[in-house]
């Protein structure tokens, strides 16, 4: 009961637009998430780049912020593992991740 | 004069001394991609994705002006990510939309 009363009466809670502006946000990582499943040729590997340096900026963004906002911080701690791993898909797509052999193929094709 | 105002700047809350600063500024990158994106083929754009940013960017509008600082960056900053994510979002509808007004006619 008291741990519901300090949620609904926190600086961080439901009453304040800085629970509604990350609730909104978690879209992000959600839609992210949703893009797994979809073929990598789809990804956009600009957008995916930022989106990392984003949500690890924006972590210590949420971290320094008045009222510190945990819940921002959930949020893109969990984007930046999901772009994380959005950008090894599109990298690997791209032939950047050392795929020894793939290296090796377009070496004896440029040969 | 302009020693002072830069002096202000600098020292700002809100300054480049700070993450209230960069984050936002790194932000602009998002909006940028986007851009970028324009020029690729409408049939790569992902609606979940777009039409998150287009949401998020709506709210955190208001979002940056009630936090303190109030981040004049992130709002504007905001203003053009839902903007340019409203873009996306009409080209995907509009290729997709046409595309079965042209097979209806044939």
């Amino acid at each position: 009961m008291k741990i519901l009363q300090n949620f609904w009466n926190s600086p961080i809670g439901p009453k304040t637009t800085h629970f509604w502006g990350p609730v909104v946000g978690w879209g992000i990582p959600i839609a992210a998430m949703v893009d797994t499943n979809k073929p990598p040729e789809l990804i956009s590997g600009n957008l995916t780049t930022v989106m990392c340096v984003y949500s690890a900026l924006f972590m210590r963004f949420a971290w320094m912020v008045q009222p510190r906002n945990l819940h921002l911080l959930a949020l893109h701690a969990v984007n930046e593992s999901v772009q994380l791993y959005q950008l090894s898909r599109w990298l690997k797509f791209q032939g950047f991740l050392g795929d020894k052999s793939l290296q090796q193929k377009n070496e004896e094709a440029e040969t | 004069m302009a020693g002072s105002k830069l002096q202000s700047f600098w020292n700002h809350p809100a300054g480049p001394k700070t993450i209230f600063f960069w984050a936002p500024t790194v932000k602009w990158g998002i909006s940028i991609a986007n851009i970028v994106d324009f020029s690729e083929p409408p049939e790569r754009i992902s609606y979940p994705q777009q039409v998150a940013l287009m949401c998020t960017g709506l709210i955190y509008s208001r979002y940056s002006m009630v936090i303190t600082p109030k981040n004049w960056n992130l709002f504007g900053n905001s203003i053009f990510m839902a903007g340019t994510g409203l873009y996306q979002v009409t080209r995907k509808i509009r290729h997709d939309y046409m595309a079965e007004v042209t097979e209806a006619k044939e």
